[in-house]
């Protein structure tokens, strides 16, 4: 017994077998030079125009605004291709793709830009890392099946696991230390010691002591207030990959009147061409070949 | 799209890399500076005033420790374009971290944080720094002034020997231990970077292996197509996953927690800075100045008092962290490691040389003569919005104590030879 329905998906694609080889250059052509890069490179941008400072240096990563604002911005690029991935082909790793590609951006920035080029120490400006949150939240809608119940439960996930995902790669940097008698967190030393012009701590926005009334427990308040507003950008994003996303053609038929198509996968079928002519030169194909609608019941 | 498309295509491309690839075979010449020549003269001549800037030593080698020092008075008369110095912190301007900052210290306090300082006060800042990157480096002091920038003092040249790779920079923990903050927890963050990148790449390599598009697209197309699509493998592989993912984060997290039982918030404070002033037996106005555009100078009119008890000489004026000095000046303030390029030993000319007795009130002219005002671009004082001045006039006794002034004033450009008699 086959572990997947391959054959079985195959076979309903009613394609021959050197569509089906091609089909598979296609999805080569398609998801790593275009699709991959692509993502990477827009969301990469994206994630740096709003969130960047966050990400860039260690002693940016606080417990109130880095836990609320990263979150936010990861979650709206993924809620777009997500819709993209899963209404057209029913692949659910939109979020994981897209937050992927992300680090690999932030990668190729941290080792050529910080540590070649401006001689910072990797572990200064390391990257947090949202793969867990993506894997969570494709694997969500997987399960679900559904977008509603992927913003309600897998976005409110995706954001509180953040803090927890992040601890294990930089819990090392609150240790505390003192120099010339006052306290620090090791990522504040490590802010002060490596000489920057973006050193004074009003350029970070960082907690200064605001949530007082929350008993302290500053970090999971900000991690269920980023998830709730996470929740509503996955599901303004999602709808933004719903705009974008539309495929449909507008198609001029016999009496010259123009009409828009939306199921696109009707079109160069011999039904299309019996209702709408083919263009001209293009003889239509006479046979009793399979239409996509003989499917349909 | 036809072949000769493809083509054109195919050479911008080439081009658009050859580009890239050349990026990297030519690189960019070092920096020699910071391009503090580009910040207007209001800005370097009315905010921060620079003075006994000392980099020492100026050779030093990997590791070991060298110190930036000076003072700085806070300019009585800053200029309204710049947001008050309500929130300042003293920055070291350098091409990157090619020191460490091990402590900064104004007027005897640690500032880690940025804090107010007063206008009109006076700040001795020293910073404690280790050489880490082996090179000819330009070194500035630097004010940061939140809502104004950086504000760059006097740059001199520091040179740090040795080899990086013997670079350490160990930092003392409150809990015991020792840590290098160039290595601290890199490896552990590699760790958890590969590992979870691995699983996000397994987890698209799962749907990558089967056809992704094309075929899905024409299946999901048709009555049917959505319950084929829907594997049974694989919601059993992402009901694995998500187990995966809640183990490892919850592994992560308390290995760390149990490892680091002791940890703390990110640090907001500010420092309290209490302001020292200059003192000066002699009081000094401005009657008026004028800038000599083609002869590169600044004259100045001034009315001195001396109400101290001992005849004093001007020797110095510096503004914008140049000096401009005569005999006296020379004689009494003449540091041969300040960088000779902002400095003129002879550039100071005071019209009527005879001391300033006590009791005495008299009206001097002061002239600052050198092509510094261009070299430095001083001269695009003419192109302020606000023509003004600012600097501080030093004098001395005979015994050599120190007098400082902070003087300003309004500025007249004279723009031709004929007119600047």
């Amino acid at each position: 017994m086959a572990l997947f329905r391959t054959a079985e998906i195959i076979k309903a694609s009613k394609l021959p077998p050197e569509g089906v080889k091609l089909s598979r250059m296609i999805d080569a052509v398609y998801f790593l030079p275009i699709a991959y890069l692509g993502v990477f490179a827009t969301f990469h941008m994206h994630f740096d125009l709003l969130a960047g400072d966050w990400d860039f240096w260690v002693d940016w990563k606080d417990r109130q605004f880095w836990v609320t604002v990263t979150p936010i911005v990861e979650v709206m690029y993924p809620g777009a291709i997500m819709y993209y991935f899963w209404t057209f082909y029913r692949q659910p790793f939109g979020a994981t793709l897209s937050i992927t590609g992300l680090l690999v951006g932030k990668w190729i920035t941290v080792l050529f830009a910080w540590y070649w080029w401006a001689n910072f120490p990797a572990n200064f400006v390391m990257p947090a890392t949202m793969v867990s949150s993506a894997l969570i939240l494709d694997c969500t809608l997987l399960l679900t099946r559904s977008w509603m119940l992927t913003a309600i439960f897998g976005v409110w996930a995706f954001a509180m696991v953040f803090n927890p995902t992040q601890y294990a790669i930089f819990g090392y940097s609150h240790q505390p230390l003192v120099v010339d008698g006052q306290l620090l967190s090791l990522a504040d030393y490590m802010g002060f010691t490596y000489v920057r012009t973006g050193t004074p701590e009003y350029i970070r926005i960082i907690e200064v002591g605001s949530l007082r009334t929350f008993g302290g427990h500053t970090v999971w308040i900000s991690a269920f207030f980023s998830a709730f507003i996470s929740m509503l950008m996955f599901t303004i994003w999602w709808q933004i990959g719903h705009f974008v996303g539309q495929s449909f053609f507008w198609v001029k038929g016999r009496r010259g009147v123009m009409s828009r198509k939306n199921d696109i996968m009707i079109v160069g079928t011999d039904e299309f061409a019996a209702r709408h002519g083919t263009p001209d030169g293009v003889a239509p194909r006479l046979s009793g070949g399979a239409t996509l609608a003989e499917g349909k019941s | 799209m036809n072949a000769k498309n493809i083509f054109k295509l195919c050479v911008i491309g080439s081009l658009g890399m050859a580009t890239l690839g050349l990026t990297l075979v030519f690189n960019a010449s070092p920096a020699a500076a910071h391009g503090e020549r580009s910040q207007e003269p209001f800005l370097r001549m009315r905010t921060a005033q620079w003075y006994d800037t000392r980099w020492n030593p100026q050779k030093t080698a990997v590791n070991d420790e060298a110190m930036l020092s000076g003072k700085m008075h806070i300019s009585e008369d800053w200029p309204r374009a710049v947001v008050k110095p309500n929130r300042t912190f003293i920055n070291v301007g350098s091409p990157s971290s090619v020191f460490t900052r091990l402590s900064s210290k104004v007027n005897g306090t640690p500032m880690f944080t940025s804090g107010p300082m007063e206008l009109g006060g006076d700040y001795e800042y020293v910073i404690k720094l280790r050489g880490r990157l082996p090179g000819h480096h330009h070194i500035h002091p630097m004010l940061a002034v939140n809502g104004a920038g950086p504000i760059a003092g006097p740059g001199g040249w520091m040179d740090i020997q040795g080899n990086y790779k013997d670079f350490t920079n160990p930092a003392k923990l409150l809990v015991g231990g020792t840590i290098d903050t160039e290595t601290a927890g890199l490896a552990v963050g590699l760790f958890w970077h590969i590992l979870w990148g691995g699983l996000g790449f397994a987890w698209i390599g799962w749907f990558m292996i089967r056809p992704m598009f094309l075929i899905r697209a024409r299946v999901l197309a048709q009555e049917g197509g959505d319950a084929l699509l829907n594997d049974p493998v694989d919601r059993v592989v992402a009901f694995g996953m998500l187990g995966v993912v809640f183990v490892l984060i919850a592994i992560g997290f308390f290995v760390t927690d149990s490892q680091y039982p002791y940890t703390i918030p990110l640090q907001a404070g500010e420092p309290k800075i209490k302001a020292t002033h200059l003192r000066s037996d002699l009081t000094v106005k401005v009657l008026a100045a004028d800038y000599d555009v083609p002869g590169r100078a600044l004259r100045m009119t001034l009315q001195v008092t001396n109400s101290g008890e001992h005849p004093l000489r001007i020797g110095e004026f510096t503004t914008a962290g140049i000096r401009f000095l005569n005999k006296v000046g020379v004689a009494n303030n003449m540091d041969p490691d300040y960088p000779p390029e902002i400095m003129a030993v002879d550039g100071l000319h005071v019209e009527d040389e005879s001391p300033i007795n006590p009791g005495e009130s008299k009206e001097i002219k002061i002239d600052s003569r050198d092509s510094l005002w261009e070299v430095q671009r001083l001269m695009d004082l003419v192109h302020d919005p606000e023509q003004r001045f600012g600097g501080l006039v030093m004098s001395w006794d005979e015994s050599g104590n120190r007098h400082i002034n902070s003087i300003a004033g309004n500025i007249i450009p004279v723009f031709t030879r004929a007119s600047a008699s």
